[in-house]
């Protein structure tokens, strides 16, 4: 049963087979995001509140959502590199958290671009984007650390101790946050994501666009994955002769 | 200092029991111990949390206003934002000397658990650096013309929160102890985790002066340090052994 | 669920009511996003790649050159 997991662990392993499906991931990224925005820009009807700016739930969302994601997929690679030691795990980990880190910015600016017409102003301290931009240091964090230890093996088991740690502190740094602002100011009248009270034809593209947007996530996440592979494995004998055979 | 710290070394028991059969709880106080005496001995270290809590407290008049009014509304959160950066800046000498005195690397080398001589170095760390913070609040939140129904919860929220801060930072040193330039990538990485400690210390400060129920704020602080009480200072020792090799 | 398109010209479309700005620029900051995203780690293959045949190169030069020189000391050994 333990075979496929390490097996997955091999890094040879995963280059060939992320390399077989990244065509299919494309082809399914394209069609869903072009179906998936087509239908958002032209077919969603007007919020009667937020008119043509519900639009841009679904980037906002999507990204959003998926951003959260990366903190606990940092943290079970820090614990498989810490219990396991495999090393496809930390290469994972090390990808993560610029990509990660890359999502949170775009959630954060997408929200402030979506937040400008209703609070009035471009940046509210909401609930939401404090916990956002908080993850966004705790990320920066983690590619500080990574940077500033020398060797790659520590550089690996530090990082993925902070991703574990910082995996820990998410929740109870939205719940804080959450519990602070609530106190804080009266709530706005519009929250972001009513989605109780929305119809189909608002949810459904949004369901595309998340799925979209995963996928798009799990490709750049394969990709850079991929070069760091071929950075570290560079003296073995496959990456020398892909080296060899490659079109550039 | 390394003369002081021979004399009361857990790792030279002076022939009165083998290594392996000094008892946790002995050699918890023994580092517990060594550490206040080695405190002790180097004054500065013992001042310059507190000066720097001192000025960084003058400089919100400096900089926002003179103004009584403004500066009440502003004192609960001035006071703790610093006492949060005088506890951030006095973290780098935790477990700094033990590092480049090889002793940090003997701790780690005890049969004792690491979890409890963490631990041991973590509350002599706060009671050096934090609880000197916490009992000059109340003269500094004079000055920032805080309520004074609100000194009681200053004190108390400070001395539930800052070993939170002590605990948590202590993570972050440990992860960079073995670094040339450790100052702000040691911010930068404990700050974030700080946020918590900060809101509900800094809300009940507020919540006090206005006369709201305050239970909640004390059973979140009271989590928040059970909580890091029992994880960090593991974190901390995992911490510790891959930065020391 | 496709009732109708919602906007009855291409004009009106680009316009998206009063919030021309917000709406397009989150769209174009998303395609620069997913752009760069998938673009930036191809360059960095190629980079990858082009450096290790130069180190190639270079190493094959200097086992050519270190040869070459041996043969030399060799010769000269036997000659005197």
């Amino acid at each position: 049963m333990w075979q496929w997991f390490f097996r997955l662990g091999s890094p040879k392993w995963f280059y060939e087979m992320s390399g077989k499906w990244l065509p299919w991931l494309l082809v399914l990224m394209t069609v869903l995001m072009s179906v998936g925005i087509l239908w958002a820009l032209l077919f969603v009807p007007q919020d009667y509140q937020q008119g043509d700016t519900i639009r841009i739930m679904y980037v906002h969302v999507p990204v959003a959502s998926i951003s959260l994601a990366c903190f606990p997929l940092m943290a079970v690679a820090g614990v498989i590199t810490l219990v396991w030691k495999m090393k496809l795990a930390d290469m994972v980990a090390k990808c993560a958290a610029p990509i990660g880190a890359w999502f949170t910015a775009v959630a954060l600016a997408t929200g402030a671009i979506w937040g400008q017409p209703i609070w009035g102003t471009w940046w509210a301290w909401d609930a939401r984007l404090t916990s956002m931009l908080i993850q966004f240091f705790l990320l920066i964090g983690v590619i500080a650390l990574r940077s500033a230890i020398e060797s790659p093996d520590a550089a690996a088991k530090a990082c993925a101790l902070l991703a574990i740690v910082g995996a820990i502190n998410v929740p109870i740094i939205k719940y804080s946050v959450e519990w602070w602002n609530t106190l804080h100011q009266p709530s706005s009248d519009f929250s972001m994501d009513e989605n109780s009270a929305f119809g189909p034809e608002i949810w459904v593209p949004l369901v595309i666009m998340i799925f979209a947007v995963y996928i798009f996530f799990v490709i750049s996440l394969i990709l850079s994955t991929r070069n760091e592979i071929l950075q570290r494995e560079r003296r073995s004998q496959w990456v020398v002769d892909i080296v060899a055979k490659e079109q550039v | 200092m390394s003369d002081t710290a021979n004399t009361v070394n857990i790792s030279q028991p002076q022939g009165r029991a083998p290594l392996a059969q000094v008892s946790t709880f002995s050699a918890f106080k023994a580092t517990l111990k060594r550490d206040l005496l080695i405190a002790l001995k180097r004054r500065n270290d013992l001042l310059n949390p507190l000066m720097f809590f001192l000025i960084v407290v003058s400089l919100f008049p400096l900089g926002v206003s003179s103004d009584p009014q403004e500066l009440t509304r502003i004192a609960a959160g001035a006071v703790w934002v610093s006492a949060l950066l005088a506890s951030m800046l006095s973290l780098d000498n935790l477990f700094r000397a033990d590092y480049e005195d090889g002793s940090l690397e003997q701790l780690l080398l005890s049969p004792q658990p690491l979890y409890f001589m963490v631990l041991a170095k973590n509350i002599s760390h706060w009671l050096i650096s934090g609880l000197p913070v916490v009992l000059l609040s109340p003269l500094l939140a004079y000055m920032l013309y805080l309520p004074a129904d609100a000194y009681w919860t200053l004190v108390l929220t400070l001395l539930l929160g800052t070993p939170v801060l002590s605990l948590f930072g202590a993570i972050g040193v440990a992860l960079t102890v073995g670094l040339g330039s450790r100052g702000l990538i040691l911010a930068v990485i404990v700050l974030p985790l700080t946020v918590p400690v900060l809101i509900i210390g800094a809300k009940a400060v507020v919540d006090a002066s206005l006369g709201v129920p305050l239970g909640m704020h004390y059973a979140l602080l009271g989590a928040l340090l059970a909580l890091s009480l029992s994880l960090a200072p593991l974190a901390s020792a995992a911490a510790l052994k891959i930065s020391v090799n | 669920m496709f009732e109708q398109i919602q906007f009855n010209s291409v004009a009106e479309f680009l316009q998206m009511g009063k919030y021309t700005f917000h709406v397009w620029s989150v769209y174009g900051l998303f395609s620069i996003f997913i752009f760069v995203n998938l673009f930036l780690p191809r360059v960095q293959r190629r980079q990858f790649i082009r450096e290790q045949r130069n180190r190639a190169l270079r190493d094959a030069q200097l086992a050519k050159n270190t040869a070459v020189e041996q043969e030399r000391e060799s010769a000269s050994e036997e000659s005197s």
